[in-house]
């Protein structure tokens, strides 16, 4: 049996948060697979603080986990709202129709 | 980790809880309301509970005190920065009050205060906890009011800063986490540790905090959401945005180039930050030239000015720190001053942001072009504006501590801006055939109000007693 350290951890960590930037920065298709990636990006840093709370013995990372559940669930809420008014006014979620806007 | 909370930390977090809990009654009154709370009852209940907050924050000057264990300072500089927010939330929940729709006044009231104690959250923060809650705590507010208009651009802008911010939070969090891990601790103030110097877990969680800090600041490289976020929002919620944002991450970055860095690691870790710095003067500046929308070109203009901020930073020093307060607080007049002259042409805030409607302005409201101009010269640090004592004071502080260049760039930039505020400073004065065709601009009391006050405030602060033995003691 493999002892899992806290380099394991780290690893899935930066695994989820690399996956999360690029389903970001290459996904061409729907916003809300965007959203998806950000819940991952925000769980690949709980995952190193869950990691590191346990390693040092102190309970902060957990209550700091705490807190950042609360705030992704906010932001999932308002995200899906704006999806939802957004879709109304153009009738499309699709990456490439957010281009009113050059930037 | 022992916490012992006494009466004196709630005491400490009393004026966020008050604006806080003004955001709730506007929303209470919205809800007892026939149809909806009356703008002026709304601006009223939220201006007293902004003023009360502001004299509790006030009365704190010089108390220096660790609430929650270290994790929100009361005092400071702090201060200061919880002062310029309020004066912000007040003078945009002024223009919202003045050009809004009727219907959202009370939400978007209650959105701006919740936005504006997140603001003052960051301001306080001292760990790396409350730096996070302030952080989203602004944000999600922001999120909401950004999209508060029926354009399909508010839409869009709603979601690109909801899907880019939340990156840029992401990537912070990911950096708090080994920052976490490095020191084992979430107070700032342990991770000046010695033994950390060497430690990669802090260059990296470092690094990606101050990745997730530049594009709060919208710097260089992350600044592409800020133009298209401001063109979308409605007037008065980016008159708001483009200084509480940048006051709150501000006051996070000061604190932790101060307070939080090991001996020698700050020299190395940020010089990309200054880089970056001088790159946004420059390219900000130029970006502002082929602009056709006041709130792009106020953008552009905020990514070149919190360059201009950053320089004041560079030195480390309490000078600097004073500096890029006294900065930071004439921007603040500056800008509000901007957006308040473009919410009193129109009705709706959309007139004021096309930089077309500005042709021959001076024919059909001569005092509205005036201030126009003198605001737009004061971005530029033209004479006698607080614009210009505070660039002279940053080029002084940036020469004597050693980053001259960043000096340079700030007059290589000032130069390119000149042109581009001179060319919708020359439309306003062009003599225009039509301009008599056109209807007159609707009379906006609240607006007119607000621009005269920015007016009075920007000439005011250069008057100012700034000598380097008499500065404001803000840093301790």
């Amino acid at each position: 049996m493999l002892p899992v350290g806290i380099t394991h951890y780290l690893v899935v960590g930066a695994l989820l948060l690399v996956l999360g930037v690029f389903g970001i920065f290459l996904n061409r298709k729907n916003v809300i697979i965007m959203l998806m990636s950000i819940e991952l990006i925000l769980l690949a840093a709980n995952i190193n603080l869950v990691a590191f709370s346990a390693l040092l013995h102190d309970l902060v990372g957990q209550v700091f986990v705490m807190f950042t559940l609360t705030v992704a669930a906010a932001e999932a809420a308002i995200g899906l709202a704006i999806v939802v008014i957004y879709f109304r006014n153009r009738g499309s979620v699709q990456v490439e129709d957010v281009n009113l806007m050059k930037g | 980790m022992n916490l012992n909370v006494t009466t004196a930390d709630w005491y400490a977090v009393a004026p966020l809880a008050i604006v806080a809990g003004t955001g709730l009654l506007v929303l209470l009154a919205d809800l007892f309301a026939r149809t909806h709370v009356n703008r002026y009852a709304a601006i009223v209940l939220a201006a007293l509970g902004i003023a009360v907050a502001m004299a509790d924050c006030a009365a704190a000057y010089g108390h220096d005190y660790a609430a929650f264990g270290g994790a929100f300072i009361v005092g400071g500089f702090g201060v200061v920065f919880q002062e310029i927010v309020l004066i912000a939330a007040l003078g945009s929940v002024v223009l919202y009050g003045a050009i809004g729709n009727p219907d959202r006044v009370g939400g978007a009231i209650a959105l701006m205060l919740w936005s504006a104690s997140g603001a003052m959250l960051m301001s306080g923060a001292g760990s790396l906890m409350t730096i996070f809650l302030g952080i989203e705590l602004l944000s999600l507010a922001l999120y909401c009011l950004c999209g508060l208009a029926d354009r399909p651009t508010a839409r869009e802008s709603a979601f690109k800063y909801l899907i880019l911010s939340s990156v840029a939070s992401g990537f912070m969090l990911y950096g708090m986490a080994l920052l976490f891990g490095a020191s084992g601790s979430v107070a700032l103030t342990d991770l000046t540790n010695p033994a950390l110097a060497t430690n990669p877990l802090l260059w990296i969680g470092a690094g990606l905090f101050l990745v997730g800090i530049s594009f709060k600041l919208s710097l260089v490289p992350f600044h592409a959401w800020s133009p298209d976020v401001y063109e979308g929002a409605p007037l008065p919620v980016t008159a708001f945005m483009s200084v509480a944002t940048k006051a709150g991450t501000l006051a996070i970055f000061a604190r932790f180039i101060y307070a939080a860095l090991p001996s020698g690691v700050a020299e190395r870790l940020l010089l990309p930050v200054w880089i970056v710095a001088a790159i946004s003067m420059i390219a900000g500046n130029v970006g502002m030239l082929a602009q056709h929308d006041l709130k792009r070109l106020l953008a552009y203009s905020g990514i070149a000015q919190v360059g201009y901020i950053l320089a004041a930073l560079a030195g480390g020093t309490a000078l600097g720190m004073r500096y890029a307060i006294f900065y930071l607080a004439a921007y603040t007049f500056m800008n509000l001053g901007a957006f308040a002259v473009a919410a009193l042409l129109s009705d709706d805030g959309e007139q004021g942001s096309r930089l077309a409607n500005y042709r021959g302005l001076a024919q059909k409201s001569p005092l509205a072009a005036a201030m126009m101009t003198f605001f737009l010269l004061a971005l530029a640090g033209l004479p006698p504006t607080a614009g210009f004592l505070g660039k002279i004071l940053i080029l002084s502080t940036s020469v004597t501590t050693g980053y001259a260049w960043l000096g340079f760039a700030l007059i290589a930039g000032t130069a390119i801006s000149l042109y581009a505020y001179a060319k919708v400073i020359r439309a306003m004065y062009e003599r225009n055939e039509h301009a008599h065709t056109h209807e007159a601009h609707p009379f906006v009391p609240l607006a007119w109000a607000s621009a005269i006050v920015c007016v009075v405030i920007v000439i005011a602060l250069t008057f100012y007693p700034l000598t380097p033995s008499n500065v404001l003691p803000l840093v301790r």
